[in-house]
């Protein structure tokens, strides 16, 4: 069964038997506290029937008393004070009738209730259909006065109510049965919405989106099905890149593989099956040569990569002026070959990271720069010390890339000048590797160049991440600090008063 | 004489494949990008283009659709060996496919095929008294029919093609039998006998010693 049938047989009955019990308990008291209203006042009634009679006929001699019949005399202060409300009696000692109102006779036992202490009584009577409450009791000359009262109208009243409330019950029963199901409905439509776009989801439709905007607890987890949903895709869109590189990164390198294969098994299959001059032979020999170290160094930086990637990075603190001409002194043969000349400064300040990793990204830099520039051109390689972190750039007055291949030249394999990248014996990885080892220090870099003009990459680190025991530490260092100088400055007015 | 274009960017595999072209007796010219491949197959015209996928300025596929007007077949020659990509060469209309690394033979083999498939291609070769009509697959000497099996006329295209070459008898199985060469195999050699006898040519066929046979002419 379905929640909201569920908890609309569970919250209508008990809602319609709460309203029963109230509604009895009110039209029962309400009965109640009219018939005794009306009880009331047929006693009254009885008393007030009882004292005219008694003061009229005390008013008579003995001899006009015997003469006077009781119509008489009740007739002498209906005159008076006007007819009695309901029917009256007036009873012999013997039960002999001595006057009534009218023909009602309704029998009952209230004598026997009577004796000397009490000598008022009532008895509710039915006769018919309807209910009379009947009051009796004895005056001084030993008669018996009765009257009684018809209040069949309070039972019909509570009949009446009791119909009506019937009604009222059945009326709210439906209503409130109606607006639950309403409540139940809207709160349900929106659970179902919420499972709905699970399901498409688990079906692979990962855009779903929960569009609920409530306080409530299906509004929040809306919100954080939305929220996990945003979490997956970013989680999934990362994969995707991941696997995408990967993908891209795989067919590069099968390319850059097979192209040198192919010319070495190509020469040596031609030397092995044809008579070739000792010049031709000569020339295959030297393409074999050549590609296979091309193989070579693709091997190495391949190697790098992977050893770059699996490495633990041992942080250490890097004294960057010292760190720069290290470098330098590692790279001065190679731009002596090209009569380069590469001037470094450096502001004092450190970097925190690993030490042959991050040399390794500042000889590729250099020695793009040195592929790129022709003899006699100048490199700079500049250490910046910044709030927050510290830059290097090395700058060069290359050929330059273009806006559009600067996009790209971080991509494994990817080549500006193929033939000329060929022939300086790269591999088209170097700025892969940078990349990495950058990614790896949670550092991050910018290129700037234009055709013809050279090109600047600058590098920049930020502070080693602050661990949370370490913020707080700071924090209260930061805060007693704050303190003593508050109480230095309170003792100093002091002293100056 | 046939010419033959060679578009490849590597200059070594491109010298590579015009060295072992040129002595089977084609002329090659070589672009090494795809705009200069666009633009000579305009200026002149060529019996077979090999091109490469991944090239410069203009990459192998567009290069295509340029050789199409001016009705050049086209084999393409790449490193990327994923199936999709073969497909997508050979629907654009290329008429064969090879993937680097490649070996001689068969470079030279397709070369032919895709020759003889176009009729560019002499239909009569000749090899002393023998006579080959490629579009019959019939052989004759003197005049008269020599019966040969299929794989005994496909041998002798085979050494046809590769005239003063040695050929390696792996060489030898996978152009004619297709698949790997077990090493062991005696069906190579039986076969070769039995050329040589059916026509004679027991002194232009020789053995080399642990490699396989050549063709002396």
């Amino acid at each position: 069964m379905k929640l909201s049938w569920k908890l609309f047989f569970i919250t209508t009955p008990i809602f319609i038997i709460f309203l029963t019990v109230f509604g009895t308990w009110m039209v029962q008291d309400n009965f109640w506290s009219s018939f005794d209203r009306e009880v009331e006042a047929c006693m009254v009634e009885n008393q007030m029937f009882q004292n005219s009679y008694e003061l009229t006929k005390h008013a008579l001699s003995e001899t006009q008393r015997e003469q006077a019949s009781t119509k008489k005399i009740v007739e002498s202060f209906y005159r008076r004070r006007g007819k009695a409300d309901g029917n009256a009696r007036v009873l012999g000692t013997h039960w002999e009738v001595l006057y009534q109102d009218n023909d009602l006779n309704i029998e009952h036992s209230i004598m026997e209730q009577l004796d000397d202490s009490h000598n008022v009584g009532y008895e509710i009577k039915r006769s018919g259909d309807e209910v009379y409450v009947v009051v009796l009791c004895r005056n001084v000359f030993g008669e018996y006065i009765e009257t009684t009262k018809n209040i069949t109208e309070v039972f019909e009243n509570r009949t009446e109510m009791y119909s009506r409330y019937r009604m009222g019950v059945l009326l709210m029963a439906v209503l409130v049965g109606g607006v639950i199901l309403l409540v139940l409905f809207f709160v349900m439509r929106n659970m179902q919405k919420l499972s709905r776009a699970t399901r498409q989801f688990a079906r692979g439709k990962y855009d779903t989106r929960v569009a609920i905007r409530s306080n409530d607890e299906i509004g929040t987890l809306a919100a954080d099905f939305n929220w996990m949903a945003n979490a997956m895709n970013t989680q999934m869109e990362q994969l995707q890149n991941e696997v995408q590189r990967q993908e891209e990164f795989t067919a590069a390198f099968a390319h850059e593989l097979k192209t040198p294969l192919t010319s070495i098994i190509g020469y040596a299959d031609t030397i092995r099956q044809m008579d070739l001059s000792p010049e031709e032979t000569d020339m295959c020999a030297d393409y074999i040569y050549r590609q296979g170290k091309r193989l070579q160094s693709l091997s190495y930086k391949l190697m790098e990569m992977t050893l770059a990637e699996k490495q633990e990075i041992s942080y250490q603190e890097i004294y960057v002026p010292e760190f720069l001409q290290e470098i330098q002194r590692v790279v001065a043969v190679s731009l002596q070959e090209k009569n380069l000349r590469l001037s470094v400064s450096a502001q004092e300040g450190v970097i925190y990271g690993d030490r042959e990793l991050l040399a390794s990204v500042f000889i590729n830099l250099i020695d793009n720069a040195r592929k790129a520039s022709e003899e006699g051109k100048n490199i700079w390689m500049t250490g910046v010390a910044m709030p927050g972190g510290y830059s290097v750039t090395v700058e060069d007055e290359g050929r330059g890339i273009s806006p559009e291949e600067l996009s790209r030249i971080t991509e494994p394999f990817y080549m500006v000048d193929k033939s000329r990248a060929r022939k300086e014996g790269g591999a088209g990885l170097g700025l892969a590797l940078c990349r990495k080892i950058i990614e790896l220090h949670q550092g991050s870099w910018q290129f700037q160049s234009e055709p013809g003009k050279g090109l600047k990459i600058t590098v920049l680190f930020g502070l080693p991440e602050v661990t949370g025991r370490e913020r707080t530490r700071r924090r209260r260092e930061q805060r007693r600090a704050e303190k003593e100088r508050k109480k230095g400055r309170r003792r100093q007015r002091n002293t100056e008063r | 004489m046939i010419k033959i274009l060679i578009v490849e960017d590597e200059e070594p595999i491109a010298n590579l494949i015009r060295m072992n072209l040129v002595k089977a007796g084609y002329q090659c010219e070589i672009a090494s990008d795809g705009e200069e491949a666009a633009n000579v197959i305009q200026e002149r015209t060529f019996d077979l283009m090999l091109l490469d996928i991944m090239l410069p300025k203009l990459n192998g596929y567009e290069v295509l659709e340029y050789a199409k007007v001016v009705d050049i077949p086209v084999i393409f020659l790449t490193a990327m060996g994923e199936t999709q990509q073969k497909v997508k060469g050979l629907k654009m209309g290329a008429e064969d496919y090879i993937a680097k690394p490649f070996e001689i033979a068969e470079l030279l083999a397709r070369v032919e095929t895709v020759l003889r498939r176009y009729k560019k291609t002499e239909r009569k070769l000749k090899l002393l008294d023998i006579e080959i009509d490629t579009d019959s697959r019939t052989v004759t000497q003197n005049g008269c029919p020599v019966d040969l099996t299929t794989k005994e006329y496909e041998l002798l295209l085979l050494f046809l093609r590769n005239k003063n070459r040695a050929l390696y008898r792996e060489t030898i199985y996978e152009n004619v039998w297709g698949g790997e060469y077990s090493g062991n195999s005696r069906t190579v050699d039986l076969h070769v006998q039995r050329l040589k006898k059916k026509l004679g040519l027991e002194e232009h066929i020789t053995a080399i010693y642990k490699v396989g046979y050549r063709l002396v002419i």
